[in-house]
Parts: structure tokens; sequence; C-alpha cells
């Protein structure tokens, strides 16, 4: 043992190199901190920097491009991929953000917690492009804080023509819902992960309104979800549009827009089959988004010159040419692709958008209660 | 010699299980479709697009130095936890580091937003995202430096202490050689973990700071395109690259001795 | 005042500054939200306040209402069991993989040792992500994994089944994103057994499994022990597995704290039910801990 420390300690003399190595690693660590302090400064100059919390691949690079080259400023984005990513990191107290795009529901609840600044209208000079079909939502009856951006609607995706061999209809929620469809479909269907959406869905197919908040007509919509649910594959808000593309699924509960992102997918890859989507009869849920001012933006007025170089009829009408959203900007209609604008399923016509139902959010006591619901769905 | 003819298959198995996937990543960065489902033809269009776009190269870049940075101050208090909780009788150090592994990481992140900015009144940014992820590293760390000194012959020490060494000297000649692969190996984790953290770093993070989970999770929901997989290519060559450089130039200590 | 001894200053020294860290930013931080988990949400997401008044409809003050919803209620310990069974079989699924790995790396020549711990991580420089999505490329139906399968079963008269989306991918995605988390533990424990014992042993006339059951295998009991509570707990809270490779049952404790914070602005259950998972979390660790010293002091 003795001899074992011994050689221990001979083994590293003191020599030329290798005093120093302790020493080398202090070094290292410090010069590892001084470059994580020059990166913590804030950046140098704030001033001419518009911040944006924005949900990704939601504005053309070349949109940004022209208003950077037009304001002289630069426009930094943060993303998040669901509504309630953004609420809860500003409710915990995240700040710095100019500008917002949230749902109607969000929008409401940062409305009711005093999160947003009201607008400037004489900022807003294109305003009145805006379809007022798409104004004056509950959530801003008097258009006080939100300026409409874009809207997708939940529907159903399908591969036509495997819908069409097996000789099902494509414009019913009873797809999803009843087993005598769904026994032609089994294993080849998903539905979206998000308890309102699904329950949207199944309350609508059952007649009653996509915001009934009534206990019994829930456990209704459950016990339909429950009975369908051994004919799903799975949950997935995601990855549907690359199955529908490739294949594997037949039927997804989805966005409109990522449905036409799977159908433009499937033709360019020259799949023999082709995607399609529509919006079910018994009617579906809008979602529409909104640019909103949060209150921490240093920058309110370069946030408005934003807003109004997006309402813009040819700047927004680029958004929907790149992901086939909805547009409530009637002057963007001339600059929208033909095939987009005449697809009934993007720009529903005024019976469809009779049938268009935005969600409300639930009080506390009800989220709880869906919560229970939503995990008894998806335990049994 | 049976024996590790058995060793050996399972072990190729094991390694062709890690790396199964990760030929898939890197065959279809070369892959002429936007799918990322099926092989169509060969193209680089994937690096031109990876090339042309600051915002995810930024994130990578980003990504590697939070990665380095946080591995290097975890490892050394981890070590330093980890020696702590082999050699004293604490009570409340072993809870301390252990429970944010134990701890969900929504939590983790929540809570150290709230704290940074309500109580610290702190400004979110990289530091912050650093701070967390230093956090959640530690444990990990200390608890495989723990394994590592685990039944070590204590009479090692004592001898070096017995012979007249001082403490720093018995931890320099004696201590350190001997823990030195679990460092390692605990440095390697905490550096995986970071690159690689998505939640902590989403809530932690200021205005502008990207790092690529928070790019790439983003984009989950309008389909992950090959350029992913590209900037993935990329980042392991180049973690492959600075582990080399770095073992290069690596104290002689160090060397030889994971 | 006497001079500090040495030893004290050591302690100090070393135990120090972890210490300090985590009392700043790990201990402060989660006891806001231990204090959360008696607070009532707020009536438009994140927490009512605890003193005065709160907004219409919203209620303040501290509560036990949370824990009684989560008692009132076995469909949340049922998943708690859920996620503990799948935790389990993930991680024995690691060590029954990591163990030959890490056996075998620790016995190779020193030079070689470095290279191939390398490679057990490196794969893990890449996202994380895009590792799952590779995987669920592998496992989807029209890969040769699931058609060989599916094959053999077909020749047998059995149904077809699915690969991907189902509890079996699960438990896959779950030990490929973990295995280095038991590799790399086990390997530093297995390094530093002394060859001359399996010599000795060997002398004495033991066979090689046997030289392995009483020399190899209970010498590396910390290593399995580390290891399992890197791979067993990162597994309980993890929710983008069961998301994106779970079929239409597996939902997770993970994902059930990940929808109160990102779904139901339930910050206060959610806050509850992590506490929860990480007393359930230290309690088994304690116990593990417990039953290895025990074992360890017996062996001796």
């Amino acid at each position: 043992m003795m001899a074992a420390i011994q050689a221990m300690a001979r083994r590293r003399p003191p020599g030329r190199h290798v005093a120093g190595w302790p020493q080398r690693v202090v070094g290292c660590l410090l010069v590892l901190l001084v470059l994580s302090a020059g990166l913590v400064a804030p950046p140098a100059n704030a001033a001419n920097v518009l911040r944006l919390f924005n949900w990704n691949n939601y504005i053309s690079q070349s949109t940004l491009d022209r208003f950077e080259a037009q304001c002289h400023c630069k426009v930094e984005q943060d993303y998040y991929s669901d509504n309630e990513e953004m609420l809860a990191k500003l409710a915990a107290g995240a700040t710095g953000y100019d500008i917002l795009v949230p749902t109607g529901n969000a929008v409401e609840t940062l409305i009711r917690q005093d999160a947003l600044r009201p607008l400037d209208r004489s900022r807003l000079p294109h305003f009145g492009n805006l379809n007022p079909a798409f104004l004056g939502g509950f959530y801003d009856p008097a258009n006080r804080y939100a300026v409409p951006y874009a809207y997708t609607i939940t529907l159903l995706g399908y591969n036509r023509t495997r819908l069409d061999a097996l000789g099902l209809p494509h414009d019913t929620w009873g797809l999803l819902f009843e087993p005598k469809y769904l026994e032609k479909l089994k294993g080849r269907v998903t539905v979206l992960d998000s308890p309102r959406e699904l329950m949207a869905a199944a309350l609508r197919y059952l007649g009653y309104s996509v915001n009934d908040t009534d206990e019994a007509h829930w456990a209704r919509a459950r016990d339909l979800i429950i009975r369908a649910k051994p004919y799903w594959a799975s949950f997935s808000n995601s990855s549907y549009i690359k199955e529908l593309t490739v294949g594997n699924i037949w039927l997804a509960h989805g966005y409109s827009n990522d449905m036409y992102v799977a159908a433009q997918d499937a033709e360019k890859a020259g799949r023999a089959f082709t995607v399609a989507f529509s919006t079910p009869k018994e009617g579906a849920v809008l979602a529409l988004d909104n640019m909103v001012l949060h209150r921490s933006g240093p920058r309110p007025d370069l946030a408005q010159a934003f807003m109004d170089f997006m309402l813009d009829g040819q700047n927004s009408a680029e958004l929907t040419n790149l992901i086939g959203s909805g547009n409530p900007n009637q002057a963007a209609m001339p600059y929208i692709r033909p095939a987009i604008a005449s697809n009934k399923a993007v720009f529903p016509d005024a019976e469809g958008v009779r049938q268009l139902e935005m969600l409300r959010d639930l009080d506390r006591r009800q989220r709880r209660v869906l919560n229970r619901m939503w995990v008894e769905i998806k335990l049994r | 010699m049976r024996r590790s003819a058995v060793l050996w298959s399972v072990s190729l198995a094991v390694y062709a299980f890690l790396y199964l996937p990760l030929v898939v990543v890197v065959v279809y960065s070369f892959n002429d479709s936007r799918l990322n489902a099926e092989w169509v033809g060969f193209t680089l269009h994937w690096y031109r697009v990876l090339f042309s776009d600051d915002e995810m190269l930024g994130a990578g870049a980003n990504s590697l130095l939070i990665a380095f940075v946080s591995a290097t101050f975890a490892t050394l208090l981890g070590t330093m936890a980890g020696i702590a909780m082999h050699r004293f009788r604490l009570r409340a150090l072993p809870l301390l580091v252990i429970t944010p592994v134990a701890m969900p990481e929504i939590l983790l992140g929540v809570s150290l937003l709230i704290f940074f900015v309500q109580v610290l009144n702190f400004t979110l940014g990289l530091f912050s995202v650093l701070i967390a992820h230093i956090t959640f590293c530690v444990g990990f760390v200390a608890i495989v430096v723990r394994a590592r000194l685990a039944g070590m012959d204590e009479s090692i020490f004592e001898a070096a202490r017995d012979l007249g060494a001082t403490p720093w000297q018995t931890f320099r000649r004696v201590t350190f050689p001997l823990i030195l692969p679990g460092v390692i190996a605990g440095a390697l984790m905490a550096f995986t973990l970071s690159i690689d953290d998505f939640v902590i770093t989403f809530f932690t993070a200021g205005v502008g700071v990207h790092t690529l989970p928070l790019q790439i999770y983003s984009m989950i929901k309008i389909a992950v395109t090959p350029e992913v997989n590209a900037v993935s290519t990329l980042l392991m060559t180049l973690t492959l690259g600075l582990i080399i450089l770095a073992s290069r130039f690596a104290p002689d200590a160090l060397k030889g001795a994971a | 005042m006497s001079k500090l001894a040495p030893a004290t200053i050591t302690r100090w020294v070393v135990s120090g500054p972890p210490t300090l860290f985590m009392l700043l930013f790990f201990l402060a931080p989660s006891l806001i939200m231990v204090l959360a988990s008696f607070r009532y949400p707020g009536a438009f997401g994140g927490l009512a306040p605890v003193f005065g008044g709160g907004r219409p409809g919203e209620d303040t003050g501290l509560t036990l209402e949370n824990y009684q919803f989560f008692f009132s209620d076995l469909l949340y310990t049922e998943i708690f069991l859920k996620s503990l069974l799948i935790a389990l079989i993930s991680t024995l699924a690691c060590i029954l993989m990591a163990y030959p790995l890490a056996l075998l790396i620790a016995r190779s020549p020193k030079r070689h040792r470095d290279l191939m711990v390398l490679l057990v991580i490196l794969p893990f420089a890449s996202n994380f992500l895009i590792r799952v999505y590779a995987l669920m490329i592998l496992l989807g139906p029209q890969q040769a994994l699931a058609s060989t399968i599916n094959g053999v079963l077909a020749a047998f008269g059995c149904a077809p089944v699915s690969l991907l989306f189902s509890t079996f991918a699960v438990v896959v995605g779950m030990v490929y994103v973990h295995l280095p988390f038991m590799v790399l533990p086990l390997y530093t424990n297995l390094e530093k057994h002394d060859p001359t014992l399996l010599d000795a042993a060997q002398d004495l006339g033991a066979s090689a499994w046997s030289r392995f059951w009483r020399v190899t295998f209970p010498l590396s009991l910390p290593g399995i022990f580390s290891g399992s509570a890197l791979v067993f707990i990162p597994v309980l809270g993890m929710f983008a597995i069961p998301d994106l490779l779970g079929g239409t049952r597996d939902i997770l404790i993970g994902n059930l704290i990940k929808d109160q914070f990102l779904g139901t602005r339930d910050w206060p259950f959610g806050s509850m039910l992590s506490i929860m998972l990480t007393v359930v979390v230290l309690a088994l660790a304690g116990l593990a801990a417990r039953l290895g010293q025990r074992k360890r002091d017996g062996g001796n």
C-alpha cells in the first residue's frame, strides 16, 4: 500500500509541465467565465430592435427582410408552439416582448390580466383592410387591443384515395367517432393531443356548442371518445402531417394549415394518392391569431409600425401563400394564390363561417374537471 | 474466450442500437426530400439552407457554448459535492444535489423563472440559462463521482496524509487521478443534458437567446425539415472535434486516465 | 480562539461552494413551488395571491384542496403506479444492455477505453428530438423491423402489430435516450476493480461465471445503483417520448405534470404532483441506498 502511494506521488514529480496543470485548469475556467460574461451583456444597442414572441414559421422571411429595410431596424423572434407555453412564460414573469401573436381565447386572458397595451389606431392606417367578419370578437369587442393576423380551422385531413376506395364520406366528425366507419380505418387515425380541441369535435358531433360547459354534455362527449379510442393509432399534435404524406395515416384531426402542407408535400413527392381536407358539416373550431402589444415591450412605436406593415395586403398575403393559413385581410385576397383562395376549407363561404366557433377559456374549476376527464380518456 | 465473445457480440448489438437512429439522422441530412421519411436522392441542399440560416447557426453556437460552460461549472461543483458526500457525513448536501435530478424539469424551469424575475429582479438572458443548466447538472456529476469513490480503499488517502501530504497535495496526487474517469463521465453527461434541454431553457432564456432545442421544438408544429438533421450532424462533428482537440491539449493528468 | 483544524477547513472548502450554489439556485426557487402547491390557481393562469384581494372569482390564501383532489381519486394514483412500472422496466432493460458494454469497455486496453466511452456518448451530441424522429422512422410500419416481426406473426396466424405508437415504442425510446446514463456510471465503477482479485479467484478454481457473480457483480453494485437512479428518475419526468412514440393509452406522470403547466394552467396542482413525485422518488432512492448499504455491510 505504502509503495503504491509513493509510486503515485512519484509518478507526477513537480516537473516542467506537470506542476502547472491546476493553474491551467483554473485559467481555462476564468477564460470561460469571461467569455460567457461577454455574452451575458445585453445587446449593445437595444434601441432599434423589435421583439416578437411568435409561432415558428409564422412570417415569411422576405416580408421580414423588407420590413427591416424599411424601418432600419432589426426584428428578433422567440418562438412558441402553443399558446399555453407563451402564457406560462409570461405568467411567471418574462418580459421584453413588443408583440405577441396569441389566439382569441389567449387574447382574452391577456387582456384580463392587464398585460396588453391598447392600440393607437392613428398609427394603423391600414386597419380598414381587415374583413369586418373577423373584428369585434368576444375577446375584444371594441377592437382596442388585437389586430387579426391569420386563422386556421380545426378539421379533418385525409387520404382521399383510400377513403374513396373504402366508400367513406369526407365531411363528418362521424369518421372520427363512429365505429361503423372506424372499423375500416383501424390504426390509421390520429387525433389532436388537446383536450379542448378533441372535446370540441365530439361536442359539435353531438350537436352542442364547442363552448358548452354542461358537465353532462362533457360526459357524453367523453364516452363518445372512449368508445372510438381503440380504433385510433395515437394522439398527435405534429407528426400527423408527415404520416399523412407518407401514407401511414389515412385520417387525421388537425389544423387546416398543417393539412395544406401535408397535401402540398404529398403532391410534390408524387404520391399515388392525394391528401385533402375539409371542414365537417357539423361545424368546427376557428382559431384566429392576433397581433397584440405586450405591456413590457420597450418599443410600441416600432411594434405598431410592424402591425401596419403586416396589414398591407401584399405583405399579409405572403404568409397565406407560405403556409396556407386563412387570412382576415380583404386587401390580401388579390395576392393569394387562387388554389388557396378557392379552397373552402381555408376560406369558408358565408355559410361555412356560420358553422365555425372560437374557443373560449374555461374557469379554473372547469379546467380541472376537463383535465380529469382527459386523464380518464387517456388511461381507459 | 467464449465469454468475451458473448461480451463482444452483446456490446456490438448495443452500439448498433445506439447508432442506427443516428445513421438515419446523418443519411437523411443528405436526402433530397423535405419529408424525412424515405430516401429520395442525394443532395447538399439542406447544408446550403443551413449555412444561410443565421438563426439556426447562431442557435447551434449558443447551444455549444452553453453546454461547454455549464458542463464545466457543473463538473467542478458536482465533483466537490461528490467528494464531500463521500468523505463527510453530510445530511443536507446529498438531498440538495440529488433532489433536482428527481424534480420534474418543468417545475425547475418555472420556479427558476419566478425566482430570477420576481425575487432577484434579474433580466433573463444567457446567464440565467447557464445558472439553470448548472443547477440541474450538478446532481448527475455528483452521483457518478460518488459512485466512483464508493468502496474505494480509504487507507490510500490516510496513508497520503501520514506521509505529510497537505489536503491539496492528497487531492491532486491521489484522489483526483483516482476519480478522474468519474469526473470525465460526469462532464460528458452534463454536456449532453445541457445541449438537449428544452423545457428549462424555454423558461429561463431571455429575449433573443436561442438554443437549438428551442429552435427545433418550435418547428414541431410545422414539420421538422432535414435542415435539422444537417445541423445535428454538424453539431455532432463539432463536438467530436472539440473533444479530440481538448484531449490533445489537455493537461497530462487528464490523458489516459479515463 | 483556537485555529481551525485543517480537516474542518477542508470540509468547508469542499462542501461549501456546491452547498451554497444549490441553496441559492435550487432550494430557494423550489420553496416557491412547494408553497405554490398550497395556493389556488389564478383566474387566468399562474397563481392567485396569498394575501389581499384577488380578481373576481378568484380564491386567495392557502389551501389543502390540491392534495385532497389528488387523494380523492384513484385515477392519479393509477398514473403514478403505471409510470413507476414503465420506469422500472426501462431501468432493467438499461441494466441488461449497459452492463456487458460497460464491462467490455472496462476490460479493454487502456488506450481504447476513451474512444469506446466517447462512442457511447457521441450520438447524444445530436438533438434529442431528431433522434426520436429517427426512432419513429425505424419503428414505422414500412420499415424492416416491423415487416419482419409482422411477417413472423403472420406465419403463426397472428394479426399484425404496430411497433410505433405503442407502449413498446415508449420503452424503446426511454431506453434509447437514457442508456449512456447507465453505461457511464457502470463503467466508472467497473474500471476501478482490481484485476488481481479476479486472478486470485481464478487461481482458486472459480469458473468464469462464479468469478463474475461472486466478485465483479457485488463490487459493481454502487455503479448499478447510481446508474439506476440516473435512468429511473428522469424516465418518470419525461413527457416528450410518450407524446411522440406512445399510442392512445400512454400517459405518464410527466405528461400529467406538463399538462398542468402547459395546458390547464393549474400550477398549484402541477406543483403538488411534482412534489409528490419528488418525494416518492427520494423515498425509493433512500430505500435502495439503505438496502445497498446493508448488503455491503453484510457482505464484508
